[in-house]
């Protein structure tokens, strides 16, 4: 590895949001960096995503870690500018409809307490009058401070308008050739022609698998959004994005009624710089970015129950994004083992906007020499077993 | 259907049979349709639905005033005055 | 609770105009079951709407194959959805419709879709068409089609194509001549098509009578000229107009109609596929070929479904389309614009190009000026260009047209996707309860 410290070029794949963001810290450390993308900037889940930038349906460990740290550089960039009008700070408010989820609410709540976070519980008139939208059976909110959103193509665009790196669209890297010794990754190859560097960085969501030959671990996992029309009155009635604590039994993967087909059902209403809600989302164990009208149905008609008044809004838009999440519910951030030159950054499953800014950094901390600043050790590429790395 | 009137910031507007809600506030002379919820003007426009300048608030709810027939007693209003 | 349940039919047809409707008749003569689906409470698309009890606008033919047309409807008891909205296709391949009498979205298992949405105006952007009083054509006609009469106050008729001339005689026959009719072409001059477009005779018919209405009712018929910018005056409208050497002058009206051509109203639809559903496009909406192609066109999609249905591919040959098409190409010839299209580079920086959210030329254009080769959909996400209520209707293509001249490296490609719904839809609508998912 010691050869390869002080080089200065660096190939990034995927111009996603984590790309982007390692592009920017990467060219700020003075690398020259190429951004090779297969199609256009945020084209996949970086601009198909909810934009929480959130803790507060973290459970403790070393992603609510990770979540925090995140948060704080969104904070730092806006302080230096660079993300000036992009980042807007407001609190998550977690609302519970019935018992069961009351007492999941008041169990989480204490979790996220015990990690210092800052929230209050707003019961009863409290809580009618701080959300005076939300339906009168709703028992009990929890407001999580410190918290925010972000558009993930907004911010994937100022990171690179800031690099000053040209964008290579349309280019998919189609394998990583090594060197002769086998110890180094000595050129990225495309259709182009092959793309000699000094470093390596793949932070090409799903497009990782195969470059990574990670194709075992990492599983596509689809969520379908709307967009409301504006209404500024009644996104100003929302302090923050809410989230029925569903969301919480939806990402720990507890199958509900009718959905064996590996299609589970969050709920989070935002109310956007724009006026407009955005409400999601599914988590669908599929790879296509369409939207069915069971899902749609079915996420609106919850949102209507939390905040009957969306129901006079107009729907204007259905999406849905891929995500792409890792077998053990963690990222893979760090050096690829068996190659000093070749670093990961994918599978944030919904995580990607929180961290993708905070994971570009780390990354380019390591391909510059340091350590990272974060223990991203649970997240090291090298737990899971690889096939076929290098063409 | 026969004609009737329905109301427009409050105020009467007749309408005929089979008359849409823009035409018969065209026919009024009522050409602003006042704002959206984020403050940019309504007007008639397309007349088929598609360009979403004409939108008004029809008994509470938001809709295409060139696609919505009037009706006796309707209560219509610029949107700003329900979703501003 | 009960609820309706899906609506299930052999095939749905979008659209009651005359390409529609003829779909629907042909595709039940076939043995079909049909749904017809028009989002208007009344059938007869942008030709045969009829204002109740007053005088038709249209010809006598025209008179007579609507009857003809809503005949077959009767006569296979063909019961139209009206006031349903077509909304786009799903990934479990249901047809939305958003009924707006009843307040819900309906499902419609369908294994073919006739899509016969008809055209859509193409209206150049151009400075102070954001303006209240300023209309389309069409939307100007369909007003004089629903009530008989014109509204209130003195019109301006600006643009190109013969549309703008048939709404120019309409306003006269009723009594409301235009206060000018500014035409980019110059048909007058353009004999050589002119004459050819005589074989057309229905055609020629057509243009004839509304040239010598307009004519006679004394309405300034500006012939090369273009409206550079439409500003308020108090209450009026101050239209400015550039003549084909470059003069200028102001005309005051109340209304602006504009329209500079037709195209089909495509936007978002679901692609044209022969899996199932099956779905087919028919009339202006697959290709803008008028009134006579219309129901042509709509028998030739039907019976392109039914050979789909049976398993043949069958090329569509329809001899009344490939005519219209030739007189398409024609009237296009004629009403040539005198002045080179330039890109929209004469317009100014503050020209608002996104009406929906007030996105201006230069806000585009500064865009488009960094080093990066941004694409199209980069600037329809960071530049909210198309991402309005009207989902890039409007300015789509205008949007297209500036990024490509300020930026010919420019990666192409359509602003908006095909992606439901193709409207904005009521959440209630969407959220009401549906029986299949046992809420």
């Amino acid at each position: 590895m010691a050869g390869i410290i002080g080089g200065k070029s660096v190939v990034v794949v995927g111009a996603g949001i984590v790309g982007a963001a390692t592009t920017y810290f990467l060219s700020k450390r003075g690398f020259h960096v190429r951004l090779i993308e297969a199609s256009a900037p945020a084209s996949a889940a970086s601009g198909a995503a909810d934009g929480a930038v959130s803790v507060a349906s973290k459970r403790p460990g070393p992603m609510m870690t990770a979540a925090l740290r995140g948060i704080a550089l969104y904070r730092e960039l806006e302080r230096e500018g660079l993300f000036a009008g992009l980042f807007k700070s407001r609190p998550t408010v977690m609302v519970a409809e019935n018992d069961s989820e009351v007492e999941s609410l008041l169990g989480h709540a204490a979790a996220l307490a015990g990690e210092g976070m800052r929230l209050r519980h707003l019961e009863g008139d409290a809580l009618r009058r701080r959300l005076p939208g939300v339906a009168p059976h709703v028992r009990l909110a929890v407001e999580v401070f410190d918290e925010g959103h972000a558009i993930g193509y907004e911010i994937v665009r100022r990171f690179i308008a800031a690099s000053g790196v040209p964008v290579e669209r349309d280019s998919p890297v189609t394998g990583l050739a090594a060197n002769d010794a086998g110890t180094s990754v000595a050129a990225a190859l495309t259709a182009g022609g092959a793309v000699e560097a000094d470093h390596f960085v793949v932070a090409a969501g799903g497009g990782s698998a195969a470059l990574l030959g990670l194709s075992e671990a990492m599983r596509p996992r689809k969520g379908q959004l709307v967009v409301t029309e504006r209404a500024p009155a009644l996104a100003a009635s929302l302090p923050g994005s809410l989230m029925s604590c569903r969301y919480l039994l939806s990402k720990d993967a507890i199958r509900t009624a009718g959905e064996a087909s590996g299609r589970r059902f969050g709920l989070v209403i935002d109310p956007l710089r724009t006026g407009q809600f955005l409400i999601g989302g599914t988590r669908e164990d599929r790879d296509d970015t369409g939207n069915d009208h069971d899902a749609v149905g079915r996420l609106l008609a919850g949102a209507v129950r939390l905040m009957p008044a969306l129901a006079r809004l107009r729907a204007i838009r259905a999406f849905a994004g891929v995500r792409t999440a890792i077998r053990d519910g963690l990222p893979i951030v760090g050096r690829v083992p068996g190659f000093d030159n070749l670093f990961a950054a994918a599978g944030f499953e919904g995580d990607g906007i929180c961290l993708g800014p905070l994971m570009g950094r780390e990354v380019s901390r390591l391909v510059g020499g340091e350590a990272a600043d974060l223990d991203i050790a649970p997240f090291a590429p090298g737990r899971f077993e690889r096939r076929n790395l290098v063409a | 259907m026969s004609g009737g009137s329905f109301l427009w910031r409050g105020a009467a507007i007749s309408f005929r049979a089979g008359e849409s809600i823009a035409s018969a506030l065209l026919r009024a002379g009522e050409r602003d349709l006042g704002a959206d919820g984020a403050g940019a003007r309504l007007r008639y426009f397309c007349g088929i639905g598609a360009c979403q300048n004409c939108l008004v608030s029809v008994d509470g709810s938001i809709a295409e005033s060139c696609l919505t027939p009037a009706s006796d007693g309707l209560k219509v209003d610029p949107v700003e005055a329900v979703h501003g | 609770m009960a609820r309706p349940a899906e609506i299930v039919c052999d095939a749905l047809v979008i659209g009651g105009g005359a390409a529609g409707v003829s779909a629907a008749v042909e595709l039940a003569r076939a043995g079909l079951r049909v749904e017809l689906a028009e989002q208007r409470a009344s059938l007869g698309g942008a030709y045969h709407r009829q204002p109740s009890g007053t005088t038709a606008t249209t010809s006598a033919r025209g008179r007579r194959q609507w009857l003809r047309l809503t005949a077959g409807l009767a006569h296979f008891a063909i019961a139209p959805r009206l006031r349903h909205v077509f909304l786009g296709v799903d990934t479990d391949g249901l047809g939305l419709l958003d009924d707006r009498e009843a307040g819900r979205v309906r499902t419609v298992r369908a294994r073919a879709l006739v899509v016969a949405t008809g055209a859509v105006e193409r209206i150049l952007p151009r400075p102070g068409w954001q303006l209240d009083g300023v209309m389309t054509a069409g939307g100007l006609q369909m007003l004089l089609k629903e009530t008989g009469e014109a509204p209130p106050g003195e019109i301006l008729v600006a643009g190109n194509g013969p549309l703008n001339i048939a709404l120019a005689a309409d306003l006269v026959r009723l009594g409301r001549p235009p206060v000018a009719l500014v035409e980019a072409g110059d048909p007058a001059k353009n004999l050589g098509a002119a004459l050819r477009i005589a074989t057309f005779p229905g055609l020629i018919g057509e243009a004839a009578r509304h040239l010598a209405r307009t004519g006679f009712a004394g309405t300034p018929w500006l012939r090369g000229a273009t409206v550079t910018a439409i500003e308020r005056d108090g209450a009026r409208l101050a239209v400015s107009i550039e003549d084909r050497r470059g003069g200028s002058r102001r005309i005051h009206g109340d209304m602006v109609a504009l329209h500079d051509g037709i195209r089909p109203n495509d936007f978002g639809l679901p692609a044209v596929s022969i899996g199932e559903p099956i779905v087919v496009r028919a009339g202006d909406c697959r290709e803008v070929l008028g009134i006579r192609g219309a129901e042509a066109d709509g028998i030739a999609a039907a019976r392109e479904v039914m050979a789909l249905l049976s398993g043949t591919a069958l090329h569509r040959v329809a001899p009344e389309v490939s005519r219209q098409r030739r007189a398409q190409a024609l009237l296009a010839e004629l009403f040539r614009p005198v002045r080179e299209h330039d890109g929209l580079r004469h317009l100014p920086d503050e020209t608002v190009l996104c009406r929906c959210e007030g996105r201006t030329v230069g806000e585009l254009r500064a865009m488009l000026a960094g080093p990066d080769p941004i694409g199209l959909r980069e600037v329809k996400l960071n530049g909210r260009f198309g991402m309005g209520v009207c989902q890039g209707r409007f300015c789509a293509d205008a949007v297209g047209e500036i990024a490509l001249a300020a930026r010919p490296d420019l990666a192409a490609g359509p602003l908006s996707r095909d992606r439901w719904p193709v409207r904005p839809v009521s959440i209630a609508a969407l959220a009401a309860p549906d029986e299949s998912r046992g809420e």
